[in-house]
C-alpha cells in the first residue's frame, strides 16, 4: 500500500540528510525565486532605462541652459559691439568731420573751431556710455581729434604702427573690432580695451582722410562673461576668429602653459557643443559663434558638476532599488508561501494516506486547480477507503467460504460410509475393490488437502470428481452411475477447488438417491467464447422452482438440505471472477437437475 | 484540515526570512549610504582654505593678482577660500595676530606668505599642531614647516636678467647691480642668478652690488653717481620694481638712455612707459597669478593626500619693449583687468 502512494522520483530528495535538499526544490523556494527574478530583472532594468533618461534629461538640459546663457552672453558682446558700430556711423557721416579732415592744414576747413566741435561731438558720443573709453579720429597726416581736448599722448607710442589703425586702413571703410588689448595712446593709461576702428574716406576723392577709434572698456566684456553661472566649475570664455583669447578667466594659467584650453576644437567642432576632458574633468563646451564679431563665445560646464546631479540620482536610484529589492523579496515569500501552503497541506494528507490513515480530509478553501485538487483528492481517498474496506470484507469471505470448503469435503458421514464400505468389501474378500476405493480415498483426499492455491485447472478438479465419483459408485453400486465428458483441451484452464464435488453430491443425495433405479451423473464441459461451461447434469427426481430458487439464495439458511455447498460453490466463483459467472440450475420433478457452471475461459498457470 | 505540525512555525520561519532579507536591504542600503559619504573627496564645496598674504593692499598689483589666481583656482577646485593679510607689507606682528585668528578658525589649509623668515615660525608650528596643512607661497620659511613653497624660482629669474644683459651688451662691459634691501632672501637669489651668469661669461664684468634700501629716490641716487662716475658702467641690472624705476628716472634725466643699458624687474605703469621711452631694455616678471593659482592647488592636493613636491617654481618671464605688444605680455605687464 505505502509505495502505490509514494511519488517514485520522490525517492531521492528523502536521501540521508536530504531534507536540506528537499526543501531547497521545494516548489515554495522555486516560485520565491522565480518571482523575485523577474521582478527583479523587471526593475533593473525599468531602474536602468529610466535612471538613464533621467541622466540624459539632466544633461540635455544643462546643455539647453548653458547655450541659453551663452547665447545671453553673445547677445550682449553683440550689443555692446553694435552700439559701437552705430556710434561709427554717427561719426562717420558727420559733415563737420569730413569737413576738417578733408581740408588740408591751416585751410578754413580745419580751423580749431571746427575741431573743436568735433571734440564736443566725441565728447558727447564718449558721455552717453560710461562704457566707451575712448572716442578719436586719427589723420593720416597726423591731426588728432579726441573726445577730450588736452589729452595727453603716449610720447613714445605712433598710432600709424598701431594694429587697429592698420587694420581700419586694410578694411577700406568697413569696421574692424579688435580683440582685447591694452590701448597705450594715451601717456600713464594703460587700459584694456576692445577697439573699434574704422576708415572715413572722402566722397570726392574716395581717400582715406582718416581712421575713427571707439574703445570699449575691456572690464564689460569680463563682467558679461564673469558673472555668468556657469556651475560651480563652469565658466564662459571668449576667442576671436584665430583664436586669440579674448577673454579667459585662466588666461595667465594658459600663456604659462599650466592649463590647456580646446581652443583648436573650439575653432573646427562641427556643431553647438563637444565634449572634452576625462573623470572629473570632463566638461561640455557649448560654442555660440556672435554675428556681430564673429568670436566664440564658449560656455564650459563640467560633467562633475551635472555628475552631482547625477550622483544624486544614481544614488536615489540605487536606494529606491534596494527598497523595492527588498519589499519584492518579502513579496515574493509570502506569494509563494499562498500558492505553495495548500500543496503542503496536500502533501501532508498524501503523508498521512501513505501512513494508512484514511479518515482524513483536507480542507483548501480556494476554488483554484489546487481547491479542486483537494476536493479530488478527498474524493480518491474516499473511495480508496471504500474499495480498502470492501476488499477487507471479500478476504474474509474467502477464507469463511474456503473453510466451509473444507468442512464439505470432509464430511464425517461421507467419510464414514465409505470407511463402512471399504469394511463390508474388506469382509467380503473383495480385496480388488478396497483397493480401488482405498486409493481412490487417498487421492480424493490428497487432492482436497493439498494446499495451494483456490485456483487449479479443469484437470485437477476433474481428477477430484473423478475419484469421488469411483467412491460414491462402488458405494451405491447399481443405483450409481456416471460419466465426465470434458474435452482434453478445456483441460489448462482455471477453475476454483472443490467446485464439482458440491455439486455432484447434491445431484446424488436429493436426486439420484431417491429416485427409484439407475442414476446418472453426466460432467459435461465446453468452451463458449471467452467462457467455459462446465456442467453437472443428473436424472434424479428433481426439484421444483422454489427449492432451485432457495438453493442460491444467500439470505436463506438451509444446512439440512446440502444447500450451503452449493451456494458456496457460487459465491467463491462470483468472488474469484465476477458476479456475471457463476451457478444456473435447470430443474423439474422427476425430469432431472442440470447445474451449469460459468467460468471465465482464463489459461491456468502451468503446474510445476 | 488537521492543524499540520509545524505550520505556524514554518510560517513564522518564513517571515524571519522575510525579515532577514529585508534587514539585508536596509544594511545594503546603509551601507551604499555610508560609502557615499565617506566616498565624498576630502576636498569639496564644505573646504575651507585660508589663504594670508603679505598685504592686502588693493595699490599693490601683485597681492590683487595673486589674489585673482587664488579665487580662479578656488573656482576650479570648488572650494571655500579667503583672503587675509595685513594692510601693511612690513607689519610683521600684524600678519602673525593674522595667523592666530585664522588657525582659531580651523580652515583645512592655510596658504601663507611670510611676512618674515624667522618670525612666522612659532605660529607656523601651530598650524602643523593644530593639524592644518600649511603652503607657503611665494616669501618662505625655515625648511620643515611647510608642505611646499610656491614662489618665482628667484635665482632662475636672475639668469634671466643677467642673460639679457648678455645680450644687448658687448663684450668687456661693465654691469652695476642695483638691489634693494641687504640680506632680503630674494635679493640674494636675483644677485646670485645674475652673477650666476654673467660670471660664467668672462667677456662681462660686474663692478659691484649697490643697495637702494626700497627707496625710490635712494635708487635714483646710487645710479646717478655710478653713471657720472667715470667707471665706464654700461649696464644696470635692477633687482625689484623700485630700484628699476629710480634707475630708469636717473637714466632719463641724464639722457642716457643709449648708452646704458638697464635691466630690471617687475611690473608698473612707470616702467612700462620707460620700457615704451626704450630707458628700461628688458624688465623680468614675476606670476603672482600663477603663484596664487598653484598655492591652493597645492594645497588642496595635500589635502586629497597626494604627495606634492617640496618647491614649485612659478616661472618668470622677461618683456622688451619688441615683445611688450604680445598678449601673453600684456598679460603680465598690465594684469588688473581693465585698468585700475
Amino acid at each position: 500500500m505505502r509505495s502505490l502512494f509514494r511519488p517514485q522520483d520522490s525517492a531521492p530528495a528523502h536521501a540521508p540528510g536530504g531534507h536540506e535538499a528537499k526543501r531547497f526544490r521545494s516548489i515554495q523556494g522555486t516560485i520565491a525565486l522565480t518571482l523575485f527574478s523577474l521582478v527583479f530583472i523587471v526593475i533593473l532594468v525599468i531602474e536602468l532605462v529610466s535612471y538613464n533618461l533621467t541622466a540624459e534629461t539632466v544633461r540635455a538640459n544643462s546643455e539647453a541652459y548653458t547655450l541659453q546663457l551663452v547665447n545671453e552672453v553673445s547677445a550682449g558682446v553683440d550689443s555692446y559691439i553694435r552700439y559701437m558700430k552705430n556710434i561709427s556711423s554717427v561719426i562717420l557721416y558727420e559733415k563737420d568731420v569730413q569737413r576738417y579732415f578733408g581740408s588740408a592744414p591751416g585751410t578754413p576747413g580745419s580751423s580749431p573751431r571746427v575741431a573743436a566741435t568735433i571734440t564736443d561731438l566725441l565728447s558727447s558720443v564718449k558721455r552717453a556710455r560710461h562704457d566707451i573709453s575712448l572716442v578719436a579720429l586719427f589723420g593720416p597726416d597726423g591731426r588728432v581729434i579726441a573726445d577730450r581736448p588736452n589729452l595727453v599722448w603716449n610720447p613714445y607710442i605712433h598710432f600709424k604702427a598701431l594694429e587697429w589703425y592698420k587694420a581700419a586702413l586694410r578694411a577700406a571703410g568697413d569696421p574692424v573690432v579688435s580683440s582685447s588689448h591694452v590701448q597705450d595712446l594715451i601717456a600713464n593709461e594703460y587700459r584694456w580695451v576692445i577697439s573699434l576702428s574704422r576708415a572715413i574716406t572722402s566722397p570726392e576723392t574716395g581717400k582715406t582722410i582718416a581712421v575713427l577709434l571707439v574703445d570699449l572698456n575691456y572690464r564689460v566684456i569680463r563682467d558679461l562673461c564673469a558673472t555668468i553661472n556657469m556651475g560651480s566649475r563652469g565658466y564662459v570664455f571668449v576667442i576671436g576668429r584665430n583664436g586669440d583669447i579674448i577673454y579667459h578667466p585662466q588666461q595667465q594659467l594658459i600663456y604659462s602653459n599650466l592649463k590647456k584650453e580646446h581652443i583648436n576644437e573650439v575653432l573646427t567642432a562641427p556643431g553647438p557643443s563637444f565634449l572634452a576632458g576625462s573623470g572629473a574633468d570632463r566638461r561640455i563646451y557649448t560654442i555660440h559663434v556672435s554675428k556681430e564679431t564673429g568670436w566664440r563665445i564658449v560656455g564650459v560646464t563640467y560633467m562633475s558638476t551635472l555628475v552631482s546631479d547625477k550622483e544624486f540620482i544614481q544614488f536615489y536610484y540605487l536606494l529606491l532599488g534596494v527598497a523595492c529589492i527588498g519589499v519584492i523579496i518579502v513579496l515574493s515569500i509570502l506569494i509563494s508561501f499562498r500558492i505553495s501552503k495548500p500543496i503542503k497541506t496536500l502533501i501532508r494528507s498524501m503523508d498521512q494516506v501513505e501512513r494508512g490513515n484514511f479518515d482524513i480530509k483536507v480542507n483548501i478553501p480556494s476554488y483554484d486547480e489546487i481547491g479542486s485538487l483537494g476536493r479530488k483528492f478527498n474524493i480518491m481517498v474516499a473511495k480508496i477507503r471504500e474499495l480498502m474496506i470492501q476488499n477487507v470484507r471479500e478476504q474474509e469471505l474467502k477464507r469463511k467460504f474456503e473453510l466451509q470448503a473444507l468442512q464439505a469435503q470432509i464430511n464425517p458421514h461421507f467419510l464414514y460410509n465409505t470407511l463402512d464400505s471399504i469394511i463390508w468389501m474388506a469382509e467380503s474378500r473383495r480385496h480388488e475393490e478396497v483397493v480401488m476405493m482405498v486409493s481412490s480415498l487417498a487421492k480424493l483426499f490428497r487432492l482436497t488437502i493439498s494446499r495451494g492455491d483456490e485456483i487449479v485447472p479443469i484437470e485437477t478438479e476433474i481428477e477430484h470428481i473423478t475419484h469421488y465419483l469411483i467412491i460414491q459408485k462402488m458405494r451405491y453400486r447399481d443405483r450409481l452411475d456416471f460419466e465426465i465428458d470434458v474435452p482434453v483441451e478445456l483441460f489448462p484452464y482455471q477453475t476454483i477447488k472443490l467446485l464439482l464435488q458440491p455439486l455432484v453430491e447434491n445431484s446424488i443425495y436429493h436426486g439420484i438417491k431417491n429416485r427409484r433405479g439407475r442414476g446418472v451423473v453426466r460432467i459435461f464441459a465446453r468452451k463458449e467464447e471467452e467462457r467455459i461451461l462446465l456442467q453437472v447434469i443428473d436424472n434424479g427426481v428433481g426439484m421444483d422452482r422454489a427449492r432451485v430458487a432457495r438453493l442460491l439464495d444467500r439470505t436463506c439458511p438451509d444446512a439440512k438440505s446440502g444447500g450451503v455447498g452449493v451456494r458456496n460453490v457460487d459465491e467463491r466463483i462470483k468472488l474469484h471472477f465476477g458476479e456475471s459467472f457463476g451457478l444456473a440450475f435447470e430443474s423439474g420433478r422427476h425430469v432431472g437437475t442440470t447445474v451449469s457452471v460459468w467460468l471465465p475461459a482464463i489459461l491456468a498457470a502451468v503446474p510445476q | 484540515m488537521s492543524p499540520s505540525p509545524g505550520g505556524r512555525g514554518r510560517f513564522s520561519s518564513l517571515v524571519n526570512v522575510a525579515w532577514r532579507a529585508l534587514l539585508v536591504c536596509v544594511v545594503a542600503a546603509g551601507a551604499i549610504a555610508a560609502y557615499k559619504e565617506l566616498s565624498v573627496p576630502t576636498v569639496g564645496a564644505n573646504t575651507r582654505i585660508a589663504v594670508i598674504f603679505k598685504s592686502t593692499d588693493p595699490s599693490i598689483a601683485f597681492w590683487q593678482i595673486a589674489e585673482a589666481g587664488v579665487n580662479a583656482a578656488a573656482k576650479e577646485f570648488d572650494v571655500k577660500v579667503s583672503v587675509v593679510g595685513p594692510k601693511e607689507e612690513k607689519d610683521i606682528t600684524g600678519q602673525i595676530a593674522l595667523v592666530k585668528r585664522v588657525i582659531r578658525e580651523r580652515p583645512n589649509a592655510i596658504v601663507l606668505a611670510a611676512d618674515d623668515y624667522n618670525a612666522l615660525v612659532p605660529v607656523a608650528r601651530r598650524i602643523r599642531q593644530a593639524g592644518i596643512k600649511l603652503v607657503t607661497l611665494d616669501s618662505g620659511l625655515p625648511p620643515g614647516l611647510s608642505s611646499s613653497f610656491i614662489a618665482t624660482d628667484n635665482v632662475a629669474a636672475g639668469r634671466k636678467a643677467g642673460e639679457l644683459e648678455a645680450q644687448i651688451l658687448s663684450p668687456g662691459s661693465k654691469v652695476a647691480i642695483l638691489s634693494y634691501v641687504r640680506g632680503t632672501l630674494t635679493a640674494i637669489d636675483r644677485e646670485k642668478g645674475v652673477r650666476d651668469l654673467l660670471g660664467a661669461d668672462a667677456a662681462i664684468q660686474i663692478v659691484g652690488t649697490w643697495y637702494c634700501e626700497d627707496l625710490l629716490k635712494e635708487a635714483s641716487t646710487i645710479t646717478r653717481t655710478l653713471l657720472t662716475s667715470d667707471q665706464g658702467i654700461t649696464g644696470i641690472i635692477a633687482l625689484n620694481e623700485v630700484a628699476t624705476e629710480g634707475a630708469a628716472e636717473a637714466i632719463a634725466d641724464l639722457k642716457d638712455a643709449g648708452k646704458v643699458e638697464l635691466v630690471g624687474f617687475d611690473s608698473s605703469p612707470i616702467e612700462t612707459t620707460y620700457l615704451e621711452a626704450g630707458v628700461i631694455k628688458g624688465i623680468v616678471l614675476q606670476k603672482p597669478f600663477n603663484m596664487g593659482y598653484l598655492a591652493v592647488k597645492t594645497a588642496v592636493e595635500l589635502l586629497r593626500g597626494k604627495r606634492v613636491p617640496p618647491r614649485i617654481d612659478t616661472g618668470s618671464a622677461v618683456v622688451t619693449r619688441q615683445n611688450m605688444d604680445e598678449r601673453e605680455n600684456q598679460k603680465l605687464l598690465f594684469p588688473l583687468i581693465g585698468g585700475q
